[in-house]
């Protein structure tokens, strides 16, 4: 039956995860977004809040009873509301991260144990996922990046950027070829260690936006791992490792899409208070309607894209196959934060340099790398076209 | 709980309109577009699936009207033809008002009759609800209804109302002098045409050409209290506002999802130098843009059809419905005008349906 409405569990998490946002994130927004830099009291913070006690058994639980007590539906409300409170702030948040889902979804049952038990032992942890490459982002098939074996080890060189956490992961899942001439089906994930000779981490990014998050460059020059920590123990044929880096995707669209909407609502909550508080005296009625009317439109237009969000979760949740509808809901969430932060600056644009406006305008900064980063606005329509017309070949 | 798949039941009737969609309306929209009226054996053909009488048992129909079950449905008969679409759903609104607003001795007089075996087939309803100031939404309804002793005294305008001149029940939506918003709202059946009511038959219209509406003026009309379906201000009547609006988005997606597959087997089919045209990101983008929207547009329908079922807040219902009808209708006004570019020349002919469909989906305003 078509039902619209959330579970208990859901809606309890989902103010647990309102109440962090407001407690944790937004008090430090702007000047970790200044600075570039996050004070360690607030990893330790999120670490208790999501990590400690009750939390790490329930997660330890769930990850002893294999996938089956996902909620990707209750995991896409708390990105939505972290997003809300900070985006930058949320990728931070110790754990994990972008390594899980290839570990779990490619990772033998000791391979699971082995690389994310430790992530329990109430330390700060944070986990990696290293795909992009200078000369290539979305089309996987032609990465450089190399694992050859030798002996009981694989051997890794080449180059990754913009790797969110890329410096203080202490396991980063990189995605290698292990024979270019086969293409996409060449390519393998692999689990590198913190610390493993070989391994370096380059620069760090300076960002128009979601600057408190780290995003690093990541060198392997004859980076030697244990041949046991290549992700293969799914699936055994050749595309294992291509369908590994798109699963993730597939994982991770709906996610950044959650985000989006958290990052569009914060701006039209933010644009509707700051009508209500800050409106410039005289300011003319006539266009204060044009921009109810705007408001009005991006809040039903962000409704449109949670429930697309929404969806692409309680898919996987189903376990039906969701691809189409993960770019779907990534690709509109990409374009409608974009819409909603752009008319939050325009509307506060007359009024004095309030925290509020300080904080709209950096969420339009912060906006803009949702239209990219998990696949274009264009990849992401090239993804659905393909499905539309799986008979014909769209280069 | 979360839940995106329509039970069993819905999956079969939905199914049943689908293949009514595709058999009955489909082949005969452009034909009804030159009658400018749904023909009587189509109206017969609908009348004996049960379809067009959303009614209780106990007045004769197949169960009363639940939103999110007659969402699909009309999102298929939209999907079929919008004219023909709105003209059913626009007739099915007033008996539907009066069971939602009226009182037991309106309910059987006015809807018995759409559930006559031999003539229920032949009888049309019509909701006037939008007016030359205003679109489908309640706040804007500006029509008064002023009580002077047993009469109500009408006054202001309504559009675009189908089946406007030959409707029994003939429905009006007014509130009482003095109120706003979501208060003081009156349904008013029209039974005849009282003094002071003018009623002007639509012609040269852009589309949904196949649904015949009109015009009405009304100029100090004085209408017996009785006229009105329960009590002024009933929550029945908002209940039945919001269904149109959920309805009209339903019909709405309908058409959309008509644009989409359209251009989408079209440009599977069509080679250009040397290839499918969906074969080029220009045209294949445009297709996903469609079907994107498209879904998105229907999440929030089904959300606020879900709502009325669940009977939420007024208030909340309300909002949620009109949402969902200009977010559909933005939408399926692109779709169609984007499956005409999909087409090129070929959308713009007659031969194809695009070109219905586009006028079709503007008359939705």
């Amino acid at each position: 039956m078509i039902d619209f409405t959330l579970s208990k569990s859901q809606l309890t998490f989902r103010e647990y995860a309102h109440q962090v946002a407001v407690e944790e994130m937004r008090p430090i927004s702007l000047e970790c977004d200044r600075t570039e830099k996050i004070p360690e009291s607030f990893f330790w913070n999120m670490q208790k809040r999501f990590w400690g006690g009750a939390a790490a058994q329930a997660r330890a639980q769930g990850q002893e009873e294999d996938e089956l007590k996902q909620d990707n539906v209750r995991s896409m409300l708390s990105q939505e509301e972290m997003a809300w409170g900070d985006a930058a702030l949320s990728t931070a948040i110790p754990g994990p991260g972008l390594a899980a889902p290839p570990i779990l979804s490619q990772g033998t049952q000791e391979q699971q144990m082995r690389f994310l038990a430790p992530y329990m032992d109430g330390q700060l942890h944070w986990g990696a996922l290293a795909l992009t490459e200078p000369g290539i982002g979305s089309d996987v098939a032609g990465m450089s990046t190399t694992a050859v074996v030798d002996g009981d080890e694989w051997v890794l060189n080449g180059h990754k950027h913009y790797i969110t956490n890329g410096a203080r992961a202490d396991l980063i899942v990189t995605f290698a070829t292990i024979d270019k001439s086969l293409g996409r089906e060449g390519i393998r994930p692999f689990v590198v260690p913190k610390g493993t000779p070989g391994f370096v981490v380059g620069r760090i990014e300076e960002k128009m936006g979601l600057r408190a998050s780290q995003t690093a460059e990541l060198v392997f020059e004859n980076c030697r791992i244990p041949k046991e920590n290549l992700l293969s123990g799914r699936e055994s044929s050749k595309k294992a490792g291509f369908k590994a880096a798109m699963g993730t995707l597939d994982a991770t669209r709906p996610m950044v899409g959650a985000l989006a909407v958290g990052i569009a609502r914060a701006a039209y909550e933010t644009a509707c208070q700051w009508m209500q508080e800050e409106l410039p005296k005289g300011y003319p009625v006539q266009k204060r309607r044009e921009i109810e009317a705007d408001l009005e439109e991006i809040r039903q237009e962000l409704e449109m894209a949670r429930f697309l969000v929404w969806r692409a979760a309680w898919m996987a949740d189903q376990r039906i196959p969701n691809s189409k509808e993960a770019s779907m809901c990534k690709a509109y969430a990409g374009g409608l934060v974009m819409k909603s932060t752009a008319t939050a600056v325009r509307v506060t644009a007359p009024g004095e340099n309030s925290e509020h406006k300080q904080l709209i305008q950096k969420w339009f900064r912060d906006a803009k790398v949702f239209d990219i980063f998990e696949g274009t606005a264009q990849i992401q329509r090239l993804v659905i076209a393909r499905r539309l017309f799986p008979e014909v070949d769209i280069p | 709980m979360l839940n995106f798949a329509p039970t069993e039941e819905q999956e079969e009737i939905r199914r049943l309109a689908q293949s009514l969609a595709v058999e009955q309306l489909r082949p005969h929209g452009r034909s009804a577009e030159q009658r400018g009226n749904i023909s009587l054996e189509l109206m017969h053909t609908l009348m004996q699936t049960g379809l067009t009488t959303p009614f209780p048992e106990t007045l004769g129909g197949s169960g009363a009207i639940e939103a999110v079950t007659y969402t699909l449905i009309a999102e298929e008969l939209g999907f079929g033809d919008g004219g023909l679409a709105m003209n059913v759903i626009s007739s099915l609104m007033g008996p539907v008002t009066v069971l939602l607003a009226g009182n037991e001795s309106q309910r059987g007089h006015y809807i018995m009759p759409f559930c006559d075996e031999r003539e229920g087939y032949m009888r049309h309803g019509s909701l006037a609800f939008a007016e030359r100031t205003g679109g489908y939404t309640l706040a804007e309804i500006s029509t008064t209804a002023r009580q002077e002793g047993e009469n109500y005294i009408l006054n202001g305008t309504k559009r675009d109302v189908i089946h406007g001149v030959h409707a029994m029940p003939r429905v009006v939506l007014a509130r009482l002098e003095g109120t706003a918003g979501l208060d003081g709202l009156c349904a008013i059946a029209v039974p005849k045409q009282p003094e002071g009511m003018h009623v002007k038959s639509d012609v040269q219209k852009l589309g949904l050409i196949a649904a015949p509406s009109a015009s009405f003026l009304f100029e100090h009309a004085a209408v017996p209290a009785t006229w009105l379906l329960g009590e002024p201000g009933n929550s029945g009547i908002i209940r039945a506002a919001a269904l149109y609006s959920i309805l009209r988005a339903g019909v709405a997606c309908g058409m959309a999802r008509a644009a989409f597959e359209y251009a989408r087997d079209y440009a599977k089919g069509r080679i250009a130098f040397g290839r499918p045209i969906a074969s080029y990101q220009g045209i294949a983008f445009i297709v996903a843009e469609m079907a994107m929207k498209l879904d998105a547009a229907r999440l929030l329908t089904w959300r606020a059809a879900a709502s009325w079922d669940r009977g939420e807040e007024n208030s909340t219902v309300v909002q949620q419905a009109e949402a969902a009808q200009y977010q559909a209708v933005t939408i399926a006004k692109a779709a169609t005008i984007d499956a005409i570019q999909v087409m090129g020349g070929a959308g713009f002919m007659q031969d194809h349906p695009a070109e219905m469909w586009m006028r079709n989906a503007a008359a939705m305003e």
